[in-house]
């Protein structure tokens, strides 16, 4: 075997691999078409396109580099992948009769505007793809989703139901400063010391402004929802 | 370890004039990887204390949990690994193609450079500054430095290979040239389209899991090899079994492994054919995995004793056993409907790869310093029982960690399957596992710490002045390591 097989054969090897996984997927995933959704009330025609701008971008900046992802995936696999789908509050929500359960996979648009699709490593944590649903629905169901929110970031272990978490605290995204004139309407119930108040910091508002845009249940266009209403469901609506 | 068969005294030379010239360089990278093991090793202990202790060093920003976990595996794969692999390629190599090495101080120049960009992006991970992306989470300014620092402590094992005398190309030489080539294609490939050319989010995540599959099969896996390749004939004095094999496992490694590592992305919404072939590619990890250790196994086990006595051999020989076992693994965790979606975002992840930097690649690194280190300092190791303590408690930690990512890691999941379970349980399923994998880096660190002190005096030329290699069991009755000698006569000195 000469050198130049040699060498031949490992660029041979790995190139066929290399453009087959990796150099073509990423062409033909870098500009997916947009998918139709119909037409909106003036006629004009609508494509699923989730927002993420502004603070929401910001707060998956802040989610990614203090590693969040670590812990929470934000990935509803399929039924032949897990049982992401059954998990109450995973994949979806029952808001009411006319909608149903609204409860779907992932879908690739679900992650459009991110740099890196926070899909996550472990589930030490719950998934986090409809949080935002479940801290409103849910967990701080009656009061202000962010403070809850706030509240929960501080410290994820101070509701006694909660005492099980591993979720750390960030207590570093808040201030203790001093009140002046009134309280701040965020503020959060933890503060050490009388007349002063715990308040957080531009980026816990940025990383609670994410995970209260984290909803992936939105009714998908037919050609990408993978579990269309049964036919005799659809006619006893 | 072995009395080399050739009595040629211009061989003998030209082996002491290799060792000499790249003495600095090697040793550098070996002593700082060290230090970046301990490192990586306390960061380890405190992330993975957060896992069932929340409570400890809570709500200091530099040492939340995906911050800390982040710098503990990339202090673990650019400070520890990337080094130690330096370090013994460029010194293979050169004894390889039988040169001098004439840039050591560019090489020893770049280390430090290397260094130095290591940890701004350890400190960066820690200061808040990562991107959160698996294995790349260095801030962004930081890969190209890394690759130009790659490229030139690389690129003169590269021309000494091109430029060797006629002859023979050894079974080491091609693991090195495939590694020295995939990784910078690699490497590129992974950050140009997630950094610079961002594309779809997803496919970027494919991409990454493909990044860390190939840095695990494509540059540690075959650097590994190739010392292994190279350490057992060497000590034993025997060639390798069968030629014929080794080609077989090479060219298996090089066609089947590039395929591996998307299968992270079972379930994901991207083309159903990347996360089955990554899952096909990594069960068939097998095949280059046993040819290559069967091939080793039955080249070592013709001499049992040597394998005892020789920290060199016991080393490499634990990592051969760690090669197996990865490659078990390989098979039992990636299973699509058994096991895949089953330990998909489980404990066992980590654990696999810990398996691959720690149990099979480390091991043989180790190995290789053992055998190493000695000749470029013309001294021997002080003491046999710091390689001991270095050897088994390493072991004990390995095997846990290898125990808890296999088993663990599936019952994790079936925890994690059960959808009536409260999401308020989901971190108690990993309790146990996290304990387990504490005291086992504990154990490690125990262990390293008595490696780094042990190479630290190696370095300062502290070792012993003795012809005699430091063996694991003492022959002579009188002294604990025979009869002392004077090695600083070039032929003597090279003759082990």
């Amino acid at each position: 075997m000469s050198f130049r097989i040699f060498i031949l054969g490992l660029f041979a090897s790995f190139g066929v691999a290399w453009l087959s996984i990796i150099i073509v997927p990423y062409f033909k995933m870098r500009s997916l078409d947009p998918i139709p959704m119909g037409e909106d009330a003036n006629g004009t025609s609508v494509v699923f396109n989730p927002k993420r701008a502004g603070r929401i971008k910001d707060g998956y900046e802040v989610y990614m580099s203090n590693g969040c992802n670590q812990c929470h995936t934000q990935l509803i696999r399929p039924t032949y992948a897990g049982t992401d789908v059954h998990r109450p509050g995973w994949a979806g929500f029952v808001y009411d009769d006319e909608r149903g359960n609204t409860s779907r996979e992932t879908t690739v648009f679900d992650y459009a505007h991110e740099k890196f699709a926070s899909i996550g490593v472990t589930r030490i944590g719950p998934d986090l793809s409809n949080f935002a649903v479940r801290v409103r629905e849910i967990y701080a169901k009656g009061q202000s989703a962010e403070n809850w929110l706030y509240s929960f970031l501080y410290n994820p272990r101070h509701d006694p139901k909660r005492r099980n978490s591993t979720c750390p605290s960030n207590r570093f995204l808040f201030e203790e400063r001093k009140i002046k004139g009134n309280p701040a309407d965020d503020a959060i119930p933890f503060a050490s010391k009388e007349g002063y108040e715990l308040v957080p910091k531009p980026e816990a508002r940025a990383l609670v402004s994410y995970l209260l845009s984290l909803k992936k249940d939105q009714a998908v266009p037919a050609s990408i929802n993978f579990a269309p209403a049964k036919k005799e469901e659809a006619e006893t609506k | 370890m072995s009395i080399e068969t050739t009595s040629n005294e211009q061989d003998i030379r030209l082996r002491a004039g290799i060792d000499r010239s790249l003495r600095h360089p090697v040793m550098f990278f070996l002593t700082s990887g060290a230090a970046w093991l301990a490192v990586s090793l306390i960061l380890g202990i405190i992330a993975s204390a957060k896992m069932h202790a929340p409570g400890f060093m809570d709500g200091c920003s530099w040492f939340t949990y995906g911050r800390i976990q982040a710098a503990h595996v990339n202090a673990l794969v650019y400070g520890w690994a990337f080094q130690a692999a330096f370090g013994v390629i460029i010194w293979l190599m050169s004894r390889l193609s039988r040169q001098e090495c004439k840039a050591s101080g560019t090489i020893l120049m770049a280390g430090h450079l290397w260094n130095l960009v290591v940890s701004f992006g350890i400190i960066g991970i820690m200061a808040g500054f990562g991107t959160g992306i698996p294995w790349m989470e260095f801030p962004v300014f930081v890969w190209p430095a890394l690759l130009f620092c790659y490229v030139a402590i690389v690129i003169w094992s590269m021309i000494q290979f091109k430029v060797r005398p006629e002859g023979h190309v050894y079974i080491s030489q091609w693991y090195l040239m495939a590694a020295l080539i995939w990784f910078p294609w690699v490497y590129l490939t992974t950050n140009l389209l997630i950094h610079v050319f961002p594309g779809n989010p997803v496919m970027a995540n494919a991409i990454n899991a493909w990044f860390k599959s190939s840095l695990i099969f494509l540059f540690f896996t075959p650097v590994a090899l190739a010392t292994a390749f190279y350490l057992v004939p060497k000590v034993t004095g025997r060639p390798i079994i069968s030629y014929s094999l080794a080609k077989l496992g090479f060219w298996s490694l090089a066609i089947l492994m590039p395929w591996a590592g998307t299968q992270k992305l079972f379930g994901a919404p991207i083309p159903v054919f990347i996360p089955y072939l990554g899952a096909a590619a990594t069960i068939l990890f097998f095949i280059p995995a046993f040819t290559a250790a069967v091939n080793l196994l039955r080249t070592a086990s013709a001499d049992m004793e040597i394998v005892n006595n020789s920290p060199t051999l016991r080393f490499t020989m634990a990592g051969v056993f760690g090669l197996i076992v990865m490659a078990v693994a390989s098979v039992f965790l990636n299973i699509p409907d058994v096991t895949l979606e089953l330990t998909q975002f489980t404990i066992s992840g980590y654990g696999f790869e810990i398996l691959a930097l720690y149990g099979f690649f480390s091991f043989v690194m180790f190995g290789a310093i053992y055998f190493i280190v000695p000749r470029i300092t013309l001294r021997e190791w002080l003491s046999r029982r710091l390689i001991k303590m270095h050897f088994f408690f390493s072991i004990y930690g390995i095997v846990t960690i290898a125990l808890v990512a296999i088993f663990g890691g599936v019952m994790q999941g079936q925890g994690q399957e059960d959808f009536l379970q409260p999401n308020t349980e989901l971190p108690t399923y990993v309790y146990p596992y996290a304990w387990a994998t504490t005291i086992s880096w504990c154990f490690i660190l125990f262990s390293n710490i008595f490696f780094f002190l042990h190479l630290t005096f190696m370095w300062l030329r502290l070792g012993r002045r003795s012809t005699h290699p430091t063996l694991l069991v003492s022959h002579h009755a009188g002294s604990p390591h025979g009869e002392e000698g004077d090695i600083d006569n070039v032929g003597t000195a090279s003759a082990h």
